[in-house]
């Protein structure tokens, strides 16, 4: 079953046709996943704003241009031109994001949480914010596939054409990627682990 | 012939990937694999984990996008 009613092919032509309701609804489709791809990269909040705000100038810059070749999906292509201006923002400063560890809090501050019963709460932050402190733990490949799997919804077949790898090698990072989350979380006695797996 | 399944096949199905047919089979053998129901119990657990978590685009900058977008509006007449 379609998620949306019109898809995103059909909003980018209706916007191009000038349609500016037809953009904002993209925007609300697309805005929180481009703004986590960039994050990714810059492991900045500031930074991360700038650029998807960049990005999206330029895509609309693209459309209205009538430059925008309907090729592929509009998200893995607006995503791209993000990534892509994440990496020449550090080939600029003649420096890349490779090992940025520290406590990872940077890359997920605006990261927020779910309704929950006030005596739930505790456990969920210090769970959540263990997790997002794992996540950046994980190998760069690892951790690229499962952010656009999990919080990009991207399908494996579009990781794997936006990597530029196979489908079974996406889904093997994939497959490590939530392996090691697994093992990390009880390692560190993680709550979620204790309920789930009682001894 | 009965296929035999992996954990990549497993992950498909835990993020719907799978077709209907593949959801059969799968569910078939997850009932008799214990290997491969672990695999799915536990990559289940982690993927709720992943799910709570969500991120915001800050409303300021969407809306200067926005705006933007309605400055290059070209009005026909």
């Amino acid at each position: 079953m379609a998620k949306y009613k019109v898809n995103d092919s059909t909003l980018v032509s209706q916007y191009i046709k000038g349609n500016e309701g037809a953009f904002e609804e993209l925007m609300n489709r697309h805005k929180n996943r481009v703004f986590m791809a960039i994050n990714l990269v810059v492991k900045d909040r500031y930074l991360a704003e700038d650029l998807m705000q960049e990005t999206f100038i330029k895509a609309i810059n693209t459309m209205k241009s009538g430059r925008y070749n309907e090729e592929g999906k509009f998200l893995p292509w607006i995503v791209r031109i993000g990534h892509n201006l994440a990496i020449d923002h550090f080939r600029r400063a003649k420096r890349y994001p490779t090992v940025i560890m520290e406590d990872g809090s940077s890359v997920f501050n605006t990261l927020k949480f779910s309704e929950a019963p006030v005596e739930e709460l505790q456990i969920k932050k210090e769970t959540h914010k263990k997790l997002k402190s794992l996540i950046q733990e994980l190998p760069d490949a690892q951790k690229q596939v499962l952010i656009m799997r999990s919080y990009m919804e991207m399908s494996f077949k579009d990781i794997a054409e936006a990597t530029g790898v196979s489908i079974n090698t996406a889904l093997g990072r994939m497959r490590y990627a939530l392996i090691n989350l697994r093992k990390m979380l009880g390692q560190n006695n993680v709550a979620y682990d204790q309920n789930f797996y009682p001894e | 012939m009965t296929k035999i399944f992996t954990q990549n096949d497993v992950l498909r199905y835990l993020y719907k990937e799978t077709s209907v047919e593949e959801n059969i089979e799968i569910e078939k053998t997850l009932l008799f694999d214990n290997q491969l129901r672990d695999f799915y119990t536990d990559m289940q657990d982690v993927i709720d984990e992943l799910s709570k978590l969500e991120i915001k685009a800050p409303d300021r900058i969407v809306e200067n996008i926005l705006e933007y977008s309605r400055s290059k509006h070209i009005h026909f007449i």
